[in-house]
């Protein structure tokens, strides 16, 4: 092969970003959060705006990876802490009491998430509705029952504290947390956007017609049950290691609460809903932190707007705002256009 | 001595106390065109249903080309070559009608066949294409029609490359003109060739239909169920002349 001149490769550069994000507002807008995600440093270094973007990376995965199980498969996942506890508590017991360093406990943690996926996957395969529900909503709680049991091991009530960061630099640390964040949401898209994405959603839409066509629903449920606990334990690896403490509050039905919560106001089924439902929601919690009594009111009364008017979830809501779909070949192009940019064929 | 290619034995089924199938006992040759009539709630599609394992029988056996099927997973069934339609539709409502397809062509045994094609896509245009409702590929499946949900049905079935194909009221709400290709589909699904990407060798078929008057042209030999039981097996022309069978069809309202 030929080597391409920078030159040349420049030029196709510019060409693909013409035609491929210039064309839609979202993929624009995409492009700019990423850039000024990645850029932020060079223009603030606020210790605590550092802190706050970490953690809505973390919860930003830990949302995501609830999705590419619940909302797509349609297994109501209510007990998703206890991917992300498990995934803490693994990486703080290596961590502490094995010298393990972050990069081997927090892959660790994940795989410990990906077996309890298993366990819990294989028990909710036959249940639906308010028995999945309930039954997910138990693990976390049987989970915490053991930490309390073990406290020796566990550290019972205060948790696993002293755990070492992935990085002792501050813009280190943020490099490592918004770039895993960046990378792990593409790479659970590019799941949900394969052929095995075809199937998720095919069976939530209906898994008997699934089965009808041949396929194992048994095995794509649990490898959904164990995609999003390797995700999930990630980003609970990852806390622990940021907070330097894993504790019980990991595992609280609040967290599984607050991780539905943020998918629903995202947009089912999308993978980049729950991700900037997180962005503008848990910056946004930080921000109210100034009127501590209102806090989980303002938030209560937000995600009840967000449900009465954009049942979709707030992404679907703002892209169908700014791009309008192809009747004929279903290209999205900006609202303002008159005719498709693809087939020419006129929008209404 | 040759295996059949299917073989029913002493199929039972009851809910509850109703024996919805009962005994019930027959055998296919390979691309024979099997038509399966019989009044409303006579058994027809919870007969299918246990052919395909989405029901257990209470007792008896299917042989499909000597083996056993009962107890086996549907998707296994589908696997080995038994592919179904639905009575009352069930189409991925939220998906465009391509993805819709290419849940069959993902199958491991549609995926196994003919290595010369490794596109999922095309591969389930080619069966929307047989089906006839390739220009509406990318529409999602709740916009589309009761006829083209029918048609939709047999696309994901085809899709399998299935040896036997159980079409439960393949015409059912259809007009006389979408019959008349609904028909002619089958019949060239049923002789078999090559649509595409899609390789039919033919498969042999049950058809499950009220109207009796396209059926008889489509089918070899028919078999009659009245509350679960057999009740005639014959030629098209026998099966009508029966008078066993015209006083089921009378004793209900009658067939169309
Ligand atoms: N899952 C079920 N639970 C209880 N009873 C059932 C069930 N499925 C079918 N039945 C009953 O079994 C009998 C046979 O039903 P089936 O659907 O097989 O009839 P059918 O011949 O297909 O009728 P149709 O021509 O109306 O489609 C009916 O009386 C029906 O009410
Ligand atoms: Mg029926």
């Amino acid at each position: 092969m030929t080597m391409i001149s920078p030159a040349v490769q420049l030029k196709r550069l510019v060409t693909l970003v013409r035609t491929e994000v210039l064309v839609l507002p979202s993929r624009v807008i995409v492009a700019m959060f990423v850039l000024a995600l990645l850029g932020l440093p060079l223009v603030s270094q606020n210790p605590y705006l550092i802190r706050v973007i970490i953690l809505t990376s973390v919860f930003a995965i830990l949302a995501a990876s609830w999705d590419l199980l619940s909302g797509f498969t349609g297994q109501m996942n209510f007990g998703h802490a206890l991917f992300f506890g498990m995934g803490a508590y693994t990486s703080a017991l290596l961590n502490i009491h094995f010298a393990i360093p972050p990069w081997g406990s927090v892959p660790m943690g994940a795989l410990a998430a990906v077996l309890t996926g298993l366990i819990v996957g294989i028990p909710c395969l036959r249940l639906r509705g308010t028995y999945l529900a309930l039954t997910t909503m138990a693990f976390p709680i049987i989970l915490m029952g053991i930490v309390f049991a073990l406290p020796d091991l566990t550290g019972g009530e205060l948790g696993i504290s002293g755990l070492q960061r992935l990085s002792n630099s501050l813009v280190g640390n943020y490099y490592i947390y918004v770039v895993t964040m960046l990378v792990l949401s593409a790479v659970m898209w590019k799941i949900t956007d394969s052929h095995t994405g075809i199937i998720f959603h095919a069976i939530r839409e209906d898994e008997l017609a699934v089965r009808a066509s041949g396929i194992n629903t048994t095995r794509y449920k649990l490898m959904a049950f164990c995609l999003s606990g390797f995700f999930a334990g990630i980003s609970g690896g990852m806390y622990a290691h940021y907070m330097r403490i894993a504790g019980p509050s990991t595992l609280e039905v609040s967290m599984s609460f607050s991780v539905v919560i943020w998918a629903v106001f995202g947009g089912l089924a999308t993978i980049y809903g729950p991700i900037a439902a997180v962005f503008v929601l848990f910056p946004f919690l930080e921000f109210v932190r100034f009127w501590p009594e209102y806090r989980t009111m303002i938030f209560a009364v937000v995600v009840l707007l967000i449900l009465l008017y954009m049942p979709e979830g707030i992404v679907h809501w703002a892209r169908d705002k700014m791009e309008k779909e192809c009747p004929r070949c279903k290209i999205r192009n900006v609202a303002t256009r008159k005719s498709c940019r693809v087939c020419t064929a006129l929008l209404d | 001595m040759t295996v059949p290619f299917l073989e029913v034995e002493g199929l039972t089924k009851s809910f509850g106390g109703l024996r919805a199938v009962n005994d019930v006992k027959f055998r296919m040759e390979q691309k024979e065109v099997l038509g399966l009539i019989g009044p409303n709630g006579a058994g027809k599609t919870t007969l299918l249903r246990l052919l395909t394992g989405i029901l257990k029988p209470d007792s008896g056996s299917v042989r499909f080309k000597g083996k056993e099927l009962v107890g086996h997973k549907l998707w296994d069934i589908v696997n080995m070559g038994v592919a179904c339609t639905f009575q009352n539709m069930r189409p991925f409502r939220r998906l465009p009608i391509i993805a819709n397809v290419m849940v069959s062509c993902l199958s491991p045994r549609s995926m196994g066949r003919g290595e010369w094609v490794k596109v999922v896509e095309a591969k389930a245009m080619d069966a929307l294409e047989f089906a006839g409702i390739s220009d509406m590929a990318l529409e999602k499946a709740s916009t589309l029609s009761q006829g083209d949900l029918k048609r939709l049905e047999v696309a994901r079935a085809v899709a399998t490359d299935p040896e036997l194909l159980l079409l439960d009221e393949p015409f059912g709400g259809l007009s006389p003109a979408e019959t008349e290709l609904m028909a002619k589909s089958i019949r060239r699904l049923h002789k078999g060739g090559r649509f595409g990407r899609l390789h039919s060798e033919g498969p042999a078929m049950i058809i499950v239909e009220h109207k009796l008057q396209q059926l008889m042209k489509i089918v070899d030999r028919i078999v009659v169920l009245n509350f679960g039981t057999l009740l005639a097996e014959g030629t098209p022309e026998e099966v009508v002349n029966n008078p066993r069978v015209i006083e089921a069809y009378l004793g209900q309202q009658g067939g169309q």
